[in-house]
C-alpha cells in the first residue's frame, strides 16, 4: 500500500559525488514509498573520483539496484578486478597478489595456510604463493572469466570486482535515481538552519536563497563535511599517527601495457603509488605522507613511474586519515568522506558508502528520527572503519624497508592493540582473529601477512602427521590444476571486448 | 619453547563432558597422549545431568566419526526438535521454540518482518505455525530433513539417556586410544609458577601433563584452584536450584517448558525437573510440586550458582561446562557451550607452553558466547509476563547492555543485530521474542515491497503446505522403532 505523499519521510542529500548518487539511487529504488529524494549539488565544486578500484561487494549493491552487468561496464569503461598487487611493500622487489579468493582449495579441516607455514620454515623450496590461489594464477595470466557458480571446483574459488571511472559511475546512477523520482536541485549550500530545541537540521538554505527542508539530511558533501563536521561540528578522530598519509597527486595515461585484471599498488618512498587500468585510459597517482616528501618531488615521481602518455596534467588532493566520533547525529547522517577517510590502499572508499547506505536502508528511520536506529548504525559503522584501519596498518608496518625515513617510520610505530594481538597470534601460531561480521576476512589477512613476509613459527600441530612430501606432491596436483584451468580462460582484454566495451567515440 | 608440540592432556571428570572432551581431542589430534581421570561427575554438574540437548551435539559426533546408529539409536537416544512453552506471557497462547526456519522469505527482508506487519493487520495466525519443525514437533512426529518437503532444512537435539550416551562417548574413547585412570581427586599440586603440576589422587598416586582439562562440574577442581573469579548472572537468571526426576518415560519430541510462579518445570519423558529460584521456594515445597506434576520422586536439588569465568583458560589448565559456566538449564546449552569450547580447543591448539594471546583469544570467544547464550535466556525472563513477585522482578531488572540492544531493536522494528559467536539463530529469536508477545512497534520499510495481499497468499499457502505434508512424517515412536529394527536386521 503507497504511503501518502506528505508522510513519506523528505531526505535531502548534500552532495552529488559517487556517495550522493548511490544513495540517491539505492533509496528510490529500495524505500520508493517511504521517501522522497531531493539531492543538492553545485557544478562549481569538482567532485574527487580519481577512477576507482572496488571491491566484490558493489556486485550486490548493483545487483539489487537491478543494474546489468555488462551495461553498467560498458557504461563506466570498466575492466575486471581480481585482487590487488603489491610491489616493493616488504622489500624492493616483491610482489604479491591480495586475490579476491581463497589459498589452497578452500575446504579442509585445517586452513591451506598452515600447510604453507610449516613447509616454509622447515626449508621447503616453494613456488610463488600466487601460484595456489586460483584468483592469483588467473590475474598474473591476465584472463578472466566469471567464477563457478558453485565453491567445489577450483574455479569457484573466487570473487571480483571492477575497476570503473567513477566520474562516469555518478551520472550512471543519477539516471537511475531521477527515473526513479529522484530531484535533484543545483546550487550550493549558504547556510544550514537547525531546530532551537532539538538542534536537528530542518533545512539547507542556498545561495540563491532557495531553503530546502528535510527530515533527513544525508552528508555526501566530501571532505568538506558540511552538514556533519561543519554545521554540527562532531568531532574528527584521527589516525595519522598510524596512517600518515596526507596527500595524493593524481594523473590518468594512455594505456600502453596489458589491461590488468587487477589493481596494482607500488611502494614508493614516502608512501605508494596506484595503478587502475579501465578500457580507455590507466589512473596513477601518489599517496604520500607531506611530512616525508614535498609535493614538487612527489609529483615529479608520478611523472616519471607512469607507463603511458599522461592525459591530464597531475591533480593533488589532501586528506586526512581517521572518522568522526560518529557518523549519524541527530537527523544528519554521513556517507562517504563526510564521514571519514582511509586511503585507497585496499579499495574501501565505495565500499564504505556501499555499506553506509545498505545499513541506512535496514535502518530506516521515521518522522522525527530516532536514537535507535542511529545508534545501531553507528555502531556498525564504527566497526568497519576500525577493522579497516588495522588491516591497513598491516600492510605499512609490515615491512622490513628501511631505505627511507618514511618506511622507518611505519615500521617502528606502535600500532593498536587490537592490531598487535593480531600479528602476535599470527607469529607465533599462524592463527586469525576469527570474525565473521567485517569486510577482510581469513584470505585476505593471510595474503598480506605471508605476502609480507611474516611467516609464522608455529602451525597447526594437527598436519604434523603428514610427511613432507605428500605435501610438496599435493602442492605440485594442485597448481597443475589451477595451471591448466586457467590456460582454457579467456584473456582479460578478449573477454572484456566481447562482453561489455565501451561505445566508442563517434 | 615456542616450537614444542602439546604431547599430554589430562581431562578430569568421568562424566559426558569429560568423556566427549577426551574423546575429541584424542580423536581428533591423533598425536596427542590423552588421559582422563575419570573420577565420578558432581551431581551439580548440569552439563553431566541434562538429557535435553541443543542440535550442536548431533554434529560433534559427527566430526568424531560417530555416526547415527551408535551415537543416537544405540546409545537409547530420542529427537528433540524443540521445547513448548507455556504460562510465560499471561493471556498468550503457548509457543514452539523449533530448530528450524520460520517461514521463508519473501522480498528482501526476514520472514519475521512481513509477519509483524500481518499481526498489525490482524491477519497473523500464531508464528510457530509457520515453522515446519514446530508443526512436526507439536504433533509429535519427527523425521530428518528431507529435501523436497517443507520439511526440508530443520535441525534437531536429541533426548539423551545420560548413563548410557556417557558409556557410549566412553567406550568410543578408549577404543581411539584415550587412557583411563579410575580414582577420585584428592587434591591438585602447583609449580613454582603457580601452574598445575599434578593432579593427586586420594589413593595417593600424582598425575602430570602439558595441558588440563577440568571437566568436574561446578567445583572446578583444578580450575579453581588457580582462582575464583566470576562473573555473577543472578540478577537476569533468577533459578539457583534444580531438581531433576528421572522418569524413564518414552522421549518426547517437543520437550515442555511450563511457568510456575516460583520458576520453571519441564518435561522430557526421559527426565522431568523444577529449577527455581530458592528465595521463592523452598526445597521440601518445591520437591512436592515436581512430584505432584509427575509422579516421580526427584532427587536432591542441584545447586546453580548463575554466572561464568571470565578467564575459563588460565594457565595450563581450561575449564570446560560447569566448572567454566553454571547456568540454569532452560534452552538446554550446558552440554552444548562445553561441547563448543572443545571445539574451540581443538581448532587453536596451543603449544606444549601456551602463548599467552591465543589463552586471551580463546577466553574472548568463550566468553562472548557464553554471555550471548546469557542474554537469550534472560530475554525469556526479561520478556515473560507474570504476575508473581520473582517474575515482576526478573522483567524489571535492568537488562546487560548487549541484551538491551538487542531488545531496543527488536522492540523499535524488529530487527535482531548481529552478535559475533552467537549460539542462537535469528529465528530462535524471534520465535521467543514473538511467542511471548513482544512485538516490534513499527514495521520494517522495506516489507512494503511486497504487497499485503501477495504476503497473506504467500503466507496462507506455506500453512497449507506444511498441514499437507504433516500426514506424511512418522511419529516419533515410529520413527524411533524404524531406527532399531534397521539396526538389527
Amino acid at each position: 500500500m503507497p504511503v501518502a505523499a506528505e508522510s513519506k519521510l523528505r531526505v535531502v542529500i548534500v552532495g552529488g559525488g559517487t556517495a550522493g548518487w548511490m544513495t540517491a539511487a539505492a533509496l528510490t529504488r529500495l524505500l520508493p514509498d517511504h521517501c522522497s529524494v531531493r539531492l543538492v549539488e553545485s557544478e562549481a565544486i569538482g567532485v574527487v573520483g580519481v577512477g576507482e578500484a572496488t571491491l566484490p561487494h558493489i556486485r550486490a549493491f548493483n545487483e539489487r539496484l537491478g543494474i546489468d552487468e555488462a551495461e553498467f561496464m560498458a557504461r563506466t569503461r570498466a575492466t575486471f578486478k581480481l585482487g590487488i598487487e603489491f610491489r616493493d611493500w616488504n622489500r624492493i622487489g616483491d610482489s604479491y597478489i591480495h586475490p579476491f579468493g581463497t589459498f589452497g582449495r578452500g575446504s579442509g579441516a585445517v586452513d591451506f595456510h598452515h600447510y604453507w607455514a610449516r613447509l616454509l620454515r622447515e626449508g621447503a623450496a616453494l613456488p610463488s604463493l600466487d601460484t595456489v590461489s586460483y584468483a592469483c594464477a588467473l590475474a598474473r595470466s591476465g584472463k578472466f572469466d566469471h567464477p563457478a557458480s558453485d565453491r567445489t571446483p577450483l574455479s569457484g574459488t573466487f570473487g571480483y570486482a571492477y575497476q570503473f571511472d567513477a566520474l562516469l559511475f555518478a551520472p550512471y546512477l543519477r539516471e537511475l535515481a531521477e527515473q526513479g523520482g529522484a530531484r535533484r536541485t543545483e546550487g550550493t549550500i549558504a547556510n544550514v538552519e537547525r531546530d532551537a530545541e532539538s538542534g536537528d537540521i530542518t533545512a539547507v538554505v542556498l545561495e540563491s536563497g532557495e531553503r530546502v527542508a528535510g527530515d533527513l539530511l544525508v552528508d555526501c558533501s566530501g571532505f568538506r563535511s558540511l552538514l556533519l563536521g561543519s554545521a554540527l561540528d562532531e568531532p574528527f578522530v584521527d589516525w595519522s599517527q598510524w596512517l600518515p598519509t596526507d596527500r595524493a597527486v593524481a594523473m590518468p595515461c594512455r594505456t600502453c601495457t596489458a589491461v590488468t585484471p587487477y589493481t596494482s599498488a607500488i611502494a614508493m618512498p614516502a608512501g605508494w603509488r596506484w595503478r587502475i587500468p579501465l578500457q580507455h585510459r590507466t589512473g596513477n597517482g601518489y599517496v604520500y605522507a607531506s611530512a616525508f616528501v614535498s609535493d614538487e618531488e612527489a609529483r615529479r615521481a608520478l611523472e616519471t613511474a607512469v607507463e603511458g602518455e599522461p592525459l591530464a596534467e597531475p591533480r593533488m588532493l589532501r586528506f586526512k586519515a581517521g572518522r568522526r566520533r560518529r557518523s549519524w547525529v541527530g537527523n544528519c547522517v554521513a556517507i562517504g568522506l563526510a564521514s571519514g577517510f582511509l586511503e585507497p590502499l585496499e579499495s574501501t572508499s565505495i565500499y564504505l558508502v556501499q555499506q553506509a547506505i545498505t545499513t541506512l536502508i535496514e535502518l530506516f528511520p521515521e518522522r522525527p528520527v530516532g536514537a535507535s536506529d542511529r545508534d545501531e548504525f553507528n555502531r556498525i559503522i564504527d566497526l568497519e572503519y576500525d577493522r579497516i584501519r588495522d588491516f591497513l596498518i598491516l600492510h605499512y608496518h609490515a615491512t622490513t624497508r628501511d631505505d627511507s625515513p618514511f618506511w622507518d617510520h611505519v615500521r617502528t610505530m606502535t600500532v593498536p592493540d587490537s592490531l598487535s594481538e593480531k600479528l602476535e597470534l599470527w607469529r607465533t601460531r599462524g592463527r586469525l582473529v576469527k570474525y565473521r561480521e567485517g569486510v577482510f576476512l581469513d584470505p585476505s589477512w593471510v595474503a598480506v601477512y605471508l605476502g609480507q613476509g611474516i611467516v609464522p613459527e608455529g602451525w597447526d600441530p594437527r598436519i604434523d602427521t603428514v610427511a613432507p612430501d605428500a605435501l610438496l606432491r599435493g602442492l605440485e596436483t594442485l597448481r597443475a590444476e589451477i595451471d591448466s584451468d586457467v590456460a582454457r580462460r579467456p584473456d582479460h582484454r578478449s573477454f572484456i571486448e566481447r562482453y561489455c566495451a565501451m561505445a566508442q567515440a563517434a | 619453547m615456542l616450537r614444542e608440540r602439546l604431547g599430554h592432556v589430562l581431562v578430569a571428570g568421568g562424566g559426558t563432558t569429560g568423556w566427549c572432551a577426551a574423546a575429541a581431542l584424542k580423536r581428533r589430534a591423533p598425536f596427542l597422549d590423552v588421559t582422563i581421570l575419570s573420577c565420578a561427575p558432581s551431581r551439580h554438574a548440569l552439563a553431566d545431568r541434562i538429557a535435553c540437548t541443543l542440535p550442536s551435539l548431533i554434529g560433534f559426533q559427527e566430526d568424531l566419526g560417530i555416526g547415527a546408529a551408535d551415537g543416537i539409536v544405540r546409545a537409547g537416544s530420542g529427537y528433540r526438535l524443540g521445547t513448548l512453552f507455556t504460562g510465560w506471557a499471561n493471556g498468550i497462547p503457548d509457543y514452539v521454540h523449533a530448530y528450524g526456519r520460520y517461514g521463508a522469505a519473501f522480498g528482501a527482508t526476514a520472514f519475521h518482518h512481513h509477519w509483524v506487519r500481518a499481526a498489525q493487520d490482524g491477519s497473523a495466525v500464531p508464528f510457530d505455525r509457520h515453522s515446519p519443525a514446530a508443526a512436526m514437533a507439536r504433533a509429535g512426529r519427527f523425521a530428518p530433513p528431507k529435501p523436497g518437503t517443507p520439511f526440508a532444512d530443520h535441525e534437531f537435539g536429541l533426548a539423551i539417556d545420560v548413563a548410557r550416551h556417557a558409556s557410549m562417548m566412553r567406550a568410543f574413547a578408549l577404543h581411539v586410544g584415550v587412557r583411563e585412570i579410575p580414582g577420585e581427586i584428592g587434591g591438585v599440586t602447583l609449580d613454582a609458577d603457580g601452574a598445575i603440576a599434578t593432579v593427586d589422587l586420594t589413593d595417593g598416586t600424582a598425575f602430570g601433563a602439558d595441558l588440563f582439562i577440568d571437566a568436574t562440574g561446578p567445583e572446578a577442581r583444578l580450575r579453581g584452584v588457580l582462582g575464583d573469579d566470576r562473573d555473577d548472572w543472578s540478577a537476569w537468571l533468577p533459578c539457583d536450584r534444580v531438581l531433576i526426576a528421572e522418569t524413564n518415560d518414552e522421549p518426547m519430541v517437543l520437550t515442555t517448558v511450563t511457568a510456575h510462579e516460583a520458576g520453571w518445570r519441564w518435561a522430557s519423558g526421559v527426565q522431568s525437573g523444577f529449577a527455581y529460584a530458592s528465595t521463592a521456594i523452598s526445597d521440601g515445597k518445591a520437591a512436592r510440586v515436581l512430584r505432584n506434576a509427575t509422579g516421580a520422586t526427584p532427587d536432591e536439588p542441584i545447586r546453580v550458582r548463575p554466572g561464568t569465568r571470565p578467564q575459563s583458560w588460565r594457565g595450563n589448565c581450561i575449564a570446560i561446562g560447569d566448572a567454566a559456566t553454571e547456568i540454569e538449564p532452560l534452552e538446554w546449552c550446558n552440554l552444548h557451550l562445553a561441547l563448543s569450547a572443545i571445539d574451540r580447543l581443538i581448532a587453536m591448539l596451543p603449544g606444549r607452553v601456551p602463548v599467552p594471546v591465543e589463552v586471551v583469544e580463546f577466553n574472548r570467544q568463550t566468553l562472548a558466547e557464553a554471555e550471548r547464550v546469557r542474554d537469550f535466556l534472560a530475554m525469556h525472563y526479561h520478556t515473560a509476563r507474570r504476575d508473581d513477585p520473582l517474575w515482576r522482578a526478573t522483567a524489571a531488572a535492568e537488562a546487560p547492555a548487549s541484551l538491551a540492544h538487542t531488545l531496543a531493536q527488536f522492540a523499535e522494528r524488529g530487527r535482531l543485530p548481529f552478535f559475533e559467536e552467537e549460539t542462537f539463530a535469528r529465528d530462535s529469536w524471534a520465535a521467543v521474542l514473538i511467542g511471548q508477545g513482544f512485538l516490534p512497534r513499527r514495521v520494517d520499510p522495506l516489507v512494503s515491497a511486497v504487497p499485503v495481499a501477495a504476503t497473506r497468499a504467500a503466507m496462507a499457502r506455506q500453512v497449507a503446505a506444511i498441514a499437507a505434508a504433516l500426514p506424511h512424517v512418522p511419529t516419533h515412536a515410529a520413527y524411533r522403532a524404524d531406527q532399531k529394527r534397521h539396526l538389527t536386521r
